[in-house]
C-alpha cells in the first residue's frame, strides 16, 4: 500500500475509525435508551407479556372392527397441571390432599418438569375423577401455578377385548423424546405396545396451538384475537381392522380357562379374524393413570398377562407340522402316492426306540396324516433331511417374522446343521436328533400366528399371505380411505401334492380313525391336524390348525394351549366352535363337555432318556 | 520464542474470537435448553472446537499461497452456488442449506469471504487500477456473479452483505467518490419505490443532487442516473405486481411496528426482551422471555436479544464492545500491512464482520427490518461459526505476515 502513493492510507483508516465509531454509537445509545431509559415499560411489558401458547391435543384415531363396530374410542379425561414457575410449594400438601396423593409423587414430578422448563405446565395427575375434579375447581383460586386441562383418554366399548393387538399407550420416556425430536413433550401419551405402536405415526394426529392471554401470574384471561391466530389440532386416523369383535369376543370366551393363543386368519387375504392371548389385561388400565403398583404386578405376574402368546411364544408346533414334512418329501420326490411303510408301534435308530401309540399297520402319506402315524413320519425326516427341512420351513414362513403389523413377535426356530454345530459342537450331533423333527418336537419352534398362516397355505392352495390386522386407514379430514396392500407369496407346491395333503387333513376330522373329529362342523367339511407338543417343565401343549369350509375356505385357525394336554381333546374342540361361529354367525352345535380319552392319543412322550440326550 | 510470538502472533484477535463464542455459547444453552436438552449447544461446542483449528491453521498458511489460491476458491464457491441452485434442498423457502454428508451447510457463508479474496486479489495485480473502467467492470463483475447467484436462492440478508461490503473495498482501493456514490443512490431510490411514490421522487432527486455534486464528466452521470432511475423503477413495477402478501411482508419489513402480532411480532418481542433486562439483566436461565419462547428460533437471528434479557446493559455492552475492537483491529490490520492484497481482504473482512453486527443487533434493538442475518460467534450455526473463525484466522495471518510486501 504504502508504495502507491495516490492512496492516502492514514486519511482513509481516520475517515473509517469514525464510520465505525458513529456507528458504534448509535448501536450503544440505542441500547441504553432500551435497557435504562424505557426500562419500565418494557419490563412492565414483559411481566404483562401475555400471549402464551397453549398446546391443544388431538384427538386419537378410533378403530373399527371389520363390520364397522367402533371397538377403541375416545373420551375426555381431566389432568391436573402445575407450572413450576408459579406454584407455591407450600401448597404441596393441600393440592396432595386434594387429589388423594403421596405430596412425595407431586413433588418429583414437578421437579422433573422443572430441568425442562419452569414455566411451561408439568402434567402431574392423568384422569381425575369428577369428584376430585370438582373440589379442585373450588380451590383453584388458592393454587398458584395449579390449573387442568382436558386430554383424551382411550375407551374401549367391548371391555377386555383383543388387548395384546389393540395395545395401549404410556407416558413418553426420556429416551424416546431424545430421538423423536420436536414432535413430542414430555408428558405426552405415546403407544407403546400392539396396534397403538405400530400405527402411532397415523393414531397419533397433530397438535394444534392455541394463543391465549395470560397475566404475569399465568392465569388466563381470554383468547387472543378472537381465536384468529390459533392453528387446531387435527385428528388423528381411523384405523379399520380386519378383526371381527364378535369372533373375537366369543373365541376370548372359550379360552379363559386356559393360558394359550388362538389365531383366526382370512386365508384368502392374511386379514386376522381374531387373535386370543390368555391370560389377558384389562387395556383400560392404560387409558388414564397407571399406578406403579398395577405395573408391578402386571410384568411380575409368573403368568405373563401383557406377552403376547399368540405372536410371542415359541413352542414345538407336535404333529400340526407333519404335512409340512410330508409336502418336501413329496414335492422333492423322495416319496410318492404309493409309498408304504408298515408301523409296528415303535421305530428303532441306533441304540433309540421312539415310540408310536398305536400299531397303524401299513399306511400310506394320505393315511399317516389322517391317522397322524408317527412311525411313518419318523422315518421321512431322515429321507428329507435337515437341509430340505429348512428349506420348506422357510417356504411355510416358519423361523422367520410374518411381518404382521402389531410389531411384537417371534421369528420361531427350525434347526439347521449350524444351529446344532453351534449348540452341540461340530460333529457331537447325529441323524437321530433328527429323528423327533419329524413329528414338530425337539427344538423347532412355532407361534400359533405362523401356525395359522401355515395352515392357510393348505386351505388358499399354496399362497403364503402376509398377516394384518389393520385392513384400511381412513382420513377423517378428507374422507379418504387407503387400503392397505400386503404381500402374498406362492408357496409353488405341485398340485397332486397340496391334493394329497390336503386329502390326508380332510380326513383328519371328517372321516373315522381321524384325530380331530371334536373339531368337526355339521353342514359343513373342514380340515385340520392335531397336536400335542411335548414339554420338558409340565404338561402338554394341546395344538390344533385346521380351516373350513373344505371347498372355499373362509376362516383358518390354529389354538394352542399351555400344559392342557392333547390337542384333539382341548383345542380341536374350541377351533371347531369358532369356525362354526364364525361361518354361521351363531353356535349350532351344544359346547362339548371335555371329553374321556377314548380318543387316540396322537404322539406321545419321547423316552425319558432320549430327552436326556438332547 | 516468546519475543517472536508477541510480535507476529495476534493475541487481540484470538481473545475477541474466544471471548464472543463463549457468551454465544452461553446464550445458545439459555435459549435451547428446555427445547432440545441443549443439542444445539453441544453441536455449537463441536463446530467452536473445529473452528477453533481451522482459524489456527489459516493463521500459518504463506500469505502467497492464500493469494494464488483465492481464485481458485472462488470459482469453486461459484461452482457450488450454481450447484445449489439446480439441486439444492428448500430449507424455509431459500435454497442455500447444502446436505452434504447429513451436515447443512451454507456455501453463501463461505463464498463471501472467497469474494472478499478474489477481490483482493485482482485489485492488488501491478496492471490493475480500479480508476480504468475496464478494470472497474471486472471487480464489480467479481462481486455480482455471487451476489446475483445468492439473491436467487433467494437470501437477501447475504446479498445485502455484498452490497455493503463492495464500498468500503472501493473505497479502500482507490475509487473515486462519484462511484462510491453511484453504487450507493440506486439502492436509496429502491427503497423510496417500496415506501410510496412521494419517497420515489424525494429519493430521486437526492440522487440526483449528489450525483452532480460528485460528477466526473456528462456520460458517466447520465449513465449513473439512468441506472438509478432503471432499478427504482423496476422495484415499483415489481411492487405493483406482488400478491398482497408479499406487499404485506415487504411493510412489515419496514415498519414491524405496525403489526405487532403478525409479521414485526419478532422484533416487537426482540425489543421488549432486550428492554426489559435492564442494567444488570434478569440472570442467567431468568429472561422471561427466552425462557418462554417469545421469539422463534431464538438461538440463531436473535439471540443477541437473550444477551440483553439475561446479562442486561453490562452484558451486551461487552458484545458490542468486542465487536467494536474487531473491527478497529482489522482496520489497522490493513492500516499497517504492507502487502496490498491482505491489506484489502482485511477490509473486506472488515466489512463482512460489520455489516452482520450492526445489521443483526439493530434489528434485535428495533433500528433495522428484519432481515435474516445471524450475529458473527454468536448466533447457532455450524457454517457461520466455521466461517467467522476462517475470517479470524486470516486476520490473525494478515497481521503475522504485515510487513511482507
Amino acid at each position: 500500500m504504502i508504495t502507491d502513493d495516490k492512496i492516502d492510507v492514514s486519511s482513509r483508516r481516520r475517515i473509517l475509525t469514525i464510520v465505525i465509531i458513529v456507528v458504534f454509537a448509535i448501536l450503544f445509545l440505542r441500547l441504553y435508551h432500551l435497557q435504562l431509559l424505557s426500562y419500565s415499560e418494557f419490563g412492565k411489558k414483559s411481566e404483562e407479556n401475555s400471549v402464551r401458547v397453549v398446546i391443544k391435543e388431538p384427538v386419537r384415531g378410533y378403530m373399527f372392527d371389520r363390520n364397522d363396530r367402533l371397538v377403541v374410542d375416545v373420551g375426555p379425561a381431566y389432568t391436573v397441571t402445575v407450572t413450576p414457575a408459579s406454584f407455591d410449594t407450600n401448597n404441596l400438601v393441600f393440592l396432595s390432599s386434594l387429589m388423594q396423593v403421596d405430596p412425595a409423587v407431586i413433588k418429583e414430578r414437578i421437579n422433573r418438569g422443572r430441568t425442562y422448563s419452569r414455566f411451561s405446565p408439568v402434567r402431574i395427575l392423568r384422569d381425575i375423577d369428577f369428584k376430585t375434579l370438582s373440589k379442585l375447581e373450588e380451590n383453584l383460586y388458592l393454587l398458584p401455578g395449579v390449573n387442568y386441562e382436558v386430554e383424551s383418554k382411550r375407551l374401549y366399548p367391548f371391555g377386555k377385548c383383543a388387548s395384546h393387538l389393540l395395545g395401549y399407550c404410556k407416558e413418553i420416556t426420556d429416551e424416546q423424546l431424545k430421538q423423536t425430536g420436536t414432535v413430542y413433550q414430555q408428558g405426552d401419551l405415546v403407544g407403546s405396545s400392539g396396534l397403538e405402536a405400530s400405527y402411532e405415526t397415523f393414531l397419533r394426529g397433530e397438535k394444534g396451538y392455541e394463543f391465549i392471554s395470560v397475566n404475569s401470574k399465568g392465569q388466563l384471561l381470554g383468547s387472543l384475537e378472537e381465536g384468529r391466530r390459533d392453528i387446531p389440532s387435527k385428528e388423528g386416523f381411523d384405523l379399520i381392522l380386519s378383526i371381527d369383535f364378535g369372533l373375537q369376543a366369543f373365541a376370548e370366551s372359550l379360552m379363559t380357562k386356559y393360558r394359550g393363543a388362538l389365531v383366526a386368519i382370512d386365508p384368502n387375504d392374511g386379514g386376522i379374524l381374531a387373535m386370543v392371548s390368555k391370560p389377558d389385561f384389562d387395556p383400560a388400565i392404560f387409558s388414564g393413570v397407571t399406578s406403579s403398583k398395577v405395573w408391578t404386578k402386571l410384568n411380575t405376574d409368573p403368568d405373563k398377562p401383557l406377552f403376547n402368546r399368540a405372536t410371542m411364544t415359541r413352542y414345538p408346533p407336535g404333529s400340526t407340522f407333519k404335512m409340512l414334512i410330508a409336502a418336501a418329501a413329496l414335492e422333492e420326490g423322495i416319496i410318492n402316492e404309493r409309498y408304504r411303510i408298515t408301523c409296528r408301534g415303535s421305530f428303532r435308530f441306533g441304540n433309540r426306540i421312539f415310540k408310536d401309540v398305536h400299531v397303524h399297520g401299513s399306511v400310506n402319506v394320505v393315511q399317516a396324516i389322517q391317522k397322524s402315524c408317527d412311525v411313518f413320519f419318523y422315518q421321512l425326516i431322515l429321507k428329507v433331511g435337515l437341509d430340505k427341512l429348512n428349506e420348506y420351513g422357510r417356504r411355510f414362513g416358519f423361523s422367520k417374522s410374518t411381518g404382521i403389523d402389531i410389531g411384537e413377535e417371534t421369528s420361531g426356530l427350525i434347526p439347521s446343521a449350524e444351529y446344532y454345530d453351534r449348540v452341540y459342537g461340530k460333529d457331537k450331533w447325529t441323524q437321530g436328533n433328527l429323528v423327533s423333527l419329524g413329528i414338530g418336537q425337539g427344538e423347532i419352534g412355532v407361534s400359533p400366528l405362523q401356525m395359522a398362516r401355515y395352515v392357510a397355505v393348505f386351505a388358499n392352495n399354496g399362497t403364503l399371505i402376509q398377516p394384518h390386522a389393520v385392513n384400511s386407514i381412513r382420513n377423517k379430514r378428507t374422507n379418504r380411505i387407503d387400503i392397505i396392500d400386503h404381500k402374498e407369496i406362492p408357496v409353488w407346491l405341485n398340485y397332486d401334492v397340496m391334493r394329497m395333503i390336503r386329502e390326508g387333513i380332510r380326513r383328519v376330522v371328517e372321516e373315522p380313525g381321524g384325530t380331530g373329529s371334536l373339531a368337526r362342523i355339521s353342514g359343513i367339511v373342514s380340515a385340520g391336524k392335531t397336536g400335542t407338543a411335548q414339554n420338558p417343565h409340565g404338561a402338554d401343549h394341546a395344538w390344533y390348525v385346521g380351516f373350513a369350509p373344505f371347498d372355499q375356505p373362509r376362516i383358518a385357525i390354529a389354538v394352542m394351549l399351555e400344559n392342557a394336554g392333547y390337542g384333539g381333546t382341548k383345542a380341536a374342540p374350541i377351533a371347531g366352535m369358532v369356525m362354526e361361529k364364525y361361518l354361521f354367525g351363531e353356535l349350532r352345535r351344544k359346547v362339548i363337555k371335555p371329553v374321556s380319552a377314548v380318543i387316540p392319543r396322537d404322539t406321545i412322550l419321547l423316552k425319558t432318556t432320549e430327552k436326556g440326550e438332547h | 520464542m516468546f519475543s517472536y510470538f508477541k510480535e507476529y502472533f495476534d493475541f487481540r484477535v484470538l481473545f475477541i474470537c474466544l471471548a464472543l463464542v463463549i457468551v454465544g455459547l452461553i446464550c445458545i444453552y439459555s435459549a435451547t435448553f428446555d427445547i432440545n436438552n441443549a443439542a444445539n449447544f453441544h453441536r455449537q461446542a463441536l463446530w467452536a472446537g473445529i473452528g477453533f483449528i481451522i482459524m489456527i491453521v489459516i493463521s500459518f498458511v504463506p500469505l502467497r499461497t492464500l493469494q494464488r489460491l483465492s481464485i481458485t476458491f472462488y470459482f469453486i464457491a461459484i461452482a457450488t452456488l450454481v450447484i445449489i441452485l439446480v439441486v439444492g434442498s428448500t430449507v424455509k423457502g431459500s435454497k442455500s442449506w447444502f446436505g452434504l454428508i447429513g451436515l447443512g451447510g451454507q456455501p453463501s457463508e463461505f463464498a463471501k469471504i472467497t469474494t472478499v479474496l478474489a477481490f483482493a486479489s485482482y485489485i492488488s495485480k501491478t496492471d490493475v487500477s480500479i480508476s480504468k473502467v475496464k478494470h472497474l467492470f471486472i471487480s464489480l463483475g467479481i462481486f455480482a456473479v455471487p451476489m446475483f447467484l445468492i439473491l436467487a436462492q433467494p437470501d437477501l440478508g447475504t446479498t445485502i452483505v455484498f452490497f455493503v461490503v463492495l464500498l468500503p473495498l472501493l473505497y479502500w482501493a482507490g475509487a473515486s467518490n462519484f462511484i462510491l456514490v453511484s453504487i450507493l443512490v440506486p439502492i436509496l431510490t429502491a427503497f423510496g419505490a417500496l415506501l410510496g411514490t412521494t419517497y420515489f421522487i424525494i429519493a430521486v432527486a437526492i440522487g440526483a443532487v449528489l450525483l452532480y455534486i460528485f460528477r466526473e464528466n456528462k456520460f458517466t452521470v447520465a449513465v449513473a442516473f439512468g441506472i438509478m432511475l432503471a432499478i427504482g423503477l423496476s422495484v415499483q413495477v415489481m411492487y405493483e405486481s406482488m400478491h398482497v402478501y408479499q406487499q404485506k411482508r415487504i411493510s412489515a419489513f419496514l415498519n414491524p411496528e405496525a403489526d405487532p402480532l403478525g409479521a414485526g411480532y419478532n422484533v416487537v418481542q426482540s425489543k421488549i426482551a432486550i428492554g426489559s433486562g435492564g442494567f444488570f439483566g434478569k440472570g442467567f436461565l431468568k429472561g422471561t422471555q427466552t425462557q418462554l419462547n417469545y421469539i422463534p428460533e431464538q438461538w440463531t437471528d436473535f439471540i443477541f436479544c437473550v444477551t440483553g434479557e439475561e446479562f442486561g446493559t453490562l452484558g451486551a455492552s461487552i458484545v458490542l464492545g468486542l465487536f467494536a475492537a474487531l473491527l478497529l483491529h482489522a482496520l489497522r490490520v490493513a492500516s499497517i500491512s504492507r502487502n496490498r492484497f491482505s491489506s484489502l481482504a482485511a477490509i473486506g473482512i472488515m466489512g463482512i464482520f460489520g455489516t452482520h453486527i450492526v445489521i443483526n443487533t439493530g434489528m434485535s434493538m428495533g433500528l433495522m427490518p428484519v432481515v435474516g442475518l445471524p450475529l458473527p460467534f454468536l448466533s447457532y450455526g455450524g457454517s457461520s461459526l466455521v466461517a467467522n473463525m476462517i475470517m479470524a484466522g486470516l486476520l490473525m495471518n494478515f497481521y503475522a505476515n504485515r510487513k511482507e510486501y
